[in-house]
């Protein structure tokens, strides 16, 4: 919203006070401003100039070549607008002037014509929307600056128009003095713009007005003028629109809209001539409107119209339709000030894709009394624009009851508790006077304040919002700032978040992997590419595009489009990620605390991907990195095994992949990635991937002993090399799971080498381990290491027919 | 004996000086160095004289044996070195493996900030990602009507406004844990809840639908507004230098009352105005308010006797501050050249 101080200046004094102070005032107690614009500055090359000539241009049929007289010399410019006209005073852009819509004028060469400079259009000057033409200038000096010609000494303030989303009294000019006055402590004048509303014809007209919906629209006053005389606006009321960034139109409108930037309150003018009544009502099916900015709108039926009892004439609190628009033969007219319900505008505004100044501000919860103070505003700036203009018909008002005072008590030593620091009272009540607050009692308890009906609308209900009106004026950046004392206490164990770091530094500072972040959505395609079914999967109900539509279940499909993102840029690549996935089943969390449903489930996992050009070696690398992750994450107290699996999911190799366990408990999968899910993918690398539970190991965790120190055998161990030829059906979990169970002085059993090939039977394969003898209180004899090996021999021939091979 | 040793020294020396390759420095070390060797047996004899004259031959004895053995020593690191190919060896030579794992940068920002609020005695917690209309906007006084819950602005997950059945959102700030936590550990409470969070957004260069923010909450008695600015002001302190101040402005959240804005004081330019900050000197950081009493009754805490303030970070912004990166987009591309600078 742009603020015009002179506009202000009408209701306070703020002679020596700079534009930088009130900016800065604004910002540091109440709303952001986010621009001091003085109209030097955004004017500057912009100068006024006589047009000389006009003729047509040889190579465009809607262009023409002017020559225009700027002062210091005479200029051709190329210029497309339809109105320009020998002897016309029009603003020009010099070459180097920048527009406000961040246009830099150069000197150009349009279809072949030289052209230096730019004759601009109001909205080209940001001086309102109006592109129908160029601006033609009253009163002007050739060669003025145009700021000089706008006789602005005025600065305006832009404001961040989403910081007042919560404060509608601060929508108009009015409500805008009222905090300054406040921050300032300058008093504020009293509201003088009046007019009685009695009628002034014998005998008064009654309307004939019904609202339909009070709930939509609480609030409805009307009254009718007659002795209109439909003119341009006069100069200063032009110019103190266009300042503010609204574009003049005549008198009537201009006047109404005056009063809403002045006010905050949005007033309509309809011509009354067709109007034999007026009703307030949903729209129906198919109806629609021809608005005042010449589209023909489709209207549902949640839209609330004003009608003439048959045809819509206006979107209530959006925009006007041109059937009942002011226009020079218009004599009569009905002046609307209204209240309507705010999110009805809103949501109405939104389907309309159309927010206007009245939408914009109903939208944000007006004060229902506001609709008299500016009804009697508007009819006096008409009646002062418009001398013969009389009122015509007895004021009609269509009301639900206005709502009751609101009154607040404000206990004055819970205020010194909220704020931790210790105010004058008088101090507060000057505040809260300057603010329009009441105080209707003060003890040495409390204050009880009665709170204004534009701050009653919406923000000011309990004593809190009261507490922050005395905080902010008095100044946030006014309070010291202090540490709060609290008893010593032991956080919360967060044990979730405790070995996701712990996974993430082993990844990677051990494994050297990259952790990433994808989003949290998948698409049906990626699905189907990854091999996967695409029922069953939580969808969103808005998304926002074709590639995130559903929430994910595994981590996988989104870790494929990684190594495809990168596959060029490296030889070989090792990826991880933690992250939740989302399931269509009952979860852990429940809706509410007294409610039964349950979210959908969604758990954390972790994933892991490495791509490069060897399936087996990235396979096995893949296990190491998981082995390690678990000894680390177990202080070796963890045995991990891969035990095959026919029950994965579609992207996983038919041959090539494992569920991961620890003590029987399944904590993923790890497989190499599909050739088909591979080649769908348009990957050109090996992928293998895995993918963990942190719930599982969390609860692994939970169930496991502490660590214990075991002493180291003082006894030296004796390491003897065995190697069996087996079936290669047999696994080398299996195998190794019975040595290393087979007798307790078998320490430690590590396998050495596998061997297939010419040496061997087909089919066969051979293992070789070294297997670790010790004990922990004596020293092993070779005898009875040997009756232990030849009883081990024996089992694993009973049972795997494995054959001892000779080296 | 003097003279003897004088004339041992001066020999083996000699040797030592002749010896060509390692054969024979082997001869030399036999002959002078070994147990039976000319050099062992001399000293031994030194134990054969008169006391004055041990004590003099001794010491002589000593210096002339760490003199020769110095020599022996340098004759064989010389020999042994020069079985290599070359002379010299380039000590800066790469090592053998230069690559590292990379962290995600959220994920550095995530841990720095949770070690500063652990640090001040804060726990971390936790809430679903998928997440109940009601602890994501209603328990936290964002009334049914209210823009936030437009579904221009929140994804809604699965069919809205089914009958019976619950409206699931993604939630849209960490904030909807509050209530959750209020409920699961009643007052008092100090916890910070870091996290994904959605917003139903076009993504571009500073838009993202999916970033992380991270939540900050105290409930006790007599928390009070000055104590959100001091604590605000250290942890901007911890991260941004001692010299760091924090500036409050006014900010409307219906979760809080009074709200605020928290901006630090640019780091780049320490205040004076930079093109980071806008030429402001401030950095806009911290969301922060009083908890709204509404808030605290719905964690089932009486608002009389408890009060309370949270404060919520952006943790991309932070990030992308600290690093000057420009596209936001970057974090969730899995653009390993991007991830692998930090």
């Amino acid at each position: 919203m742009l603020l015009s101080i002179n506009w202000l200046q009408e209701f306070l004094s703020l002679k020596g006070i700079t534009p930088e102070t009130i900016a800065s005032e604004l910002t540091l107690h109440t709303v952001e401003v986010e621009k001091i614009e003085r109209p030097g500055d955004r004017f500057k090359n912009v100068v006024v100039g006589q047009v000389l000539s006009v003729e047509k241009h040889p190579n465009a049929d809607r262009l023409q070549i002017t020559t225009v007289n700027v002062g210091a010399e005479t200029l051709r410019i190329v210029c497309g607008a339809p109105n320009v006209a020998v002897g016309q005073l029009v603003p020009v852009a010099l070459v180097g002037a920048i527009l406000p819509n961040g246009l830099e004028i150069k000197e150009a060469e349009v279809r072949g014509e030289k052209s230096s400079g730019m004759i601009c259009a109001a909205d080209e000057l940001g001086l309102g929307q109006d592109h129908s033409g160029i601006m033609v200038l009253e009163k002007a000096k050739i060669g003025q600056n145009f700021a000089d010609y706008l006789k602005s000494d005025d600065v305006i303030l832009e404001v961040d128009n989403k910081s007042l989303s919560h404060r509608s009294d601060l929508w108009g000019h009015y409500g805008l003095a009222r905090e300054l006055s406040a921050l300032l402590d300058i008093k504020l004048k009293p509201y003088s713009r009046t007019s009685e509303l009695t009628p002034e014809n014998n005998p008064a007209e009654t309307l004939n007005i019904k609202v339909e919906d009070a709930k939509l629209c609480p609030r409805y006053l009307a009254i009718k003028l007659e002795g209109i005389e439909v003119a341009e606006s006069p100069k200063w009321l032009k110019d103190r629109l266009m300042a503010v960034g609204q574009k003049p139109i005549n008198n009537i409108v201009d006047a109404a809209n005056y009063i809403m930037l002045e006010l905050g309150q949005p007033l309509h003018t309809f011509d009354a001539k067709n109007i034999k009544k007026i009703v307030v009502r949903c729209a129906k099916k198919n109806e629609e409107l021809l608005c005042l900015d010449g589209q023909e709108r489709k209207l549902n039926s949640d839209t609330l119209l004003i009608t003439d009892g048959k045809d819509p004439i206006a979107i209530a609190g959006i925009i006007g339709g041109q059937n009942s628009a002011i226009n020079p033969e218009t004599t009569a007219i009905i002046i609307e000030s209204a209240n309507f319900q705010a999110s009805s505008i809103r949501k109405s505004s939104q389907n309309l894709a159309l927010r206007t100044e009245a939408s914009m501000r109903f939208e944000k919860s007006l004060d229902p009394q506001l609709t008299d103070l500016a009804l009697k505003a508007v009819v006096s700036l008409i009646k002062e624009l418009v001398p013969s203009a009389k009122i015509s018909s007895e004021l009609n008002i269509q009301s639900t009851p206005l709502p009751e005072t609101k009154t607040i008590v404000m206990p004055w030593a819970w205020l010194r508790n909220l704020m931790g620091v210790e105010m004058e009272k008088k101090e507060i009540k000057k505040i809260l006077n300057h603010l329009g607050f009441e105080i209707s009692e003060e003890s040495k308890e409390a204050l009880t304040v009665i709170v204004p009906s534009w701050r009653a609308a919406k923000d000011v209900a309990i004593k809190e919002d009261i507490a922050e009106e005395i905080m902010r004026i008095y100044g946030y950046n006014n309070f010291p700032g202090e540490l709060p004392e609290s008893k010593m206490a032991l956080p919360e164990d967060n044990l979730a978040r405790a070995l996701e770091w712990q996974i993430k530094d082993a990844l990677s500072l051990d494994a050297k992997l990259f952790e990433v972040y994808n989003y949290s959505f998948v698409n049906e395609t990626d699905l189907e590419k990854a091999n996967l079914n695409t029922q069953g999967y939580l969808r969103l109900a808005n998304p926002i595009s074709q590639q995130h539509t559903l929430l994910r279940q595994n981590l996988v499909v989104n870790l494929l489009g990684n190594i495809k993102t990168n596959q060029y840029k490296y030889d070989e690549i090792g990826i991880f990620e933690i992250g939740s996935i989302f399931q269509d089943l009952p979860g852990d969390f429940y809706e509410t605390k007294n409610k039964e449903e349950r979210l959908p489930y969604q758990e954390k996992k972790l994933g892991i991907m490495l791509a490069g050009n060897n399936a087996g070696e990235l396979f096995a690398k893949l296990k190491s990195i998981i082995t390690r992750l678990i000894g680390h994450i177990s202080q070796d107290q963890w045995e991990v095994i891969f035990v095959p699996t026919d029950l994965t999911p579609g992207y996983a190799d038919s041959k090539m992949r494992a569920i991961i366990k620890v003590d029987h408990k399944e904590l993923g999968l790890i497989a190499k990635i599909a050739d088909l899910v591979q080649k769908n993918n348009g990957l050109k690398k090996m992928v293998v991937c895995a993918e963990l539970s942190l719930n599982q190991i969390l609860k692994l965790k939970e169930s496991t002993a502490a660590k214990t120190y075991r002493e180291n055998s003082k006894y030296p161990p004796v390491v003897r090399d065995l190697a069996f030829v087996v079936s290669q059906k047999i696994l080398y979990n299996d195998l190794y799971q019975e040595i290393k169970n087979f007798n307790s002085l078998i320490a430690n059993v590590e396998l050495f080498d596998v061997y297939e090939g010419t040496n061997l039977a087909a089919g066969q394969k051979s293992l070789a381990f070294h297997v670790n003898y010790q004990d922990q209180t004596r020293t092993l004899t070779s005898e009875e290491i040997d009756t232990l090996q030849a009883e081990l021999i024996k089992r694993l021939q009973d049972k795997f027919e494995a054959v001892l091979r000779d080296f | 004996m003097q003279k003897k040793l004088e004339n041992l020294k001066k020999e083996i020396l000699d040797q030592l000086n002749q010896a060509k390759d390692s054969a024979w420095l082997k001869n030399v070390e036999q002959k002078y160095f070994s147990r039976q060797g000319e050099l062992s047996q001399v000293l031994k004899n030194i134990k054969d004289l008169s006391e004055d004259a041990r004590k003099e031959a001794g010491q002589l004895a000593n210096q002339m044996k760490q003199e020769v053995t110095e020599r022996y020593n340098e004759v064989r690191n010389a020999l042994e070195g020069s079985k290599n190919k070359s002379e010299t060896i380039d000590p800066t030579l790469p090592g053998s493996d230069q690559n590292r794992g990379h962290l995600h940068p959220l994920s550095q920002t995530q841990k720095q900030l949770e070690d500063i609020f652990t640090s001040l005695g804060f726990s971390i917690l936790d809430g679903p990602e998928l997440e109940s209309e009601y602890y994501n906007f209603e328990a936290i006084n964002i009334p049914a009507d209210h823009p936030a819950r437009d579904m221009q602005d929140t994804f809604y997950v699965g069919e809205k406004d089914q009958p019976g059945k619950m409206n699931l959102v993604l939630r849209t700030h960490t904030s909807s844990v509050q209530v959750r936590s209020l409920e699961k550990y009643g007052a008092p409470l100090k916890g910070i809840i870091p996290g994904r969070v959605f917003r139903s957004e076009a993504t571009d260069v500073r838009h993202e639908h999916t970033f992380l923010q991270m939540e900050g909450i105290i409930v006790d008695k007599n928390i009070n507004f000055n104590h959100l600015k001091g604590l605000l002001e250290l942890v901007g302190q911890k991260l941004y230098g001692p010299q760091t101040k924090l500036r409050l402005r006014p900010k409307f959240y219906p979760f809080v009352e009074p709200g605020a804005n928290g901006e630090y004081t640019c780091f780049l330019c320490q205040g004076k105005g930079c093109k980071l900050c806008k030429h402001t000197g401030w950095l806009e950081i911290v969301g922060c308010g009083m908890i709204h009493p509404e808030v605290l009754r719905a964690g089932g805490i009486n608002p009389d006797e408890y009060t309370g303030f949270a404060f919520g970070f952006g943790l991309n912004r932070l990030t992308m501050l600290q690093y000057g990166i420009d596209d936001i987009r970057l974090f969730n591309s899995g653009d390993l050249r991007f991830l692998e600078q930090f």
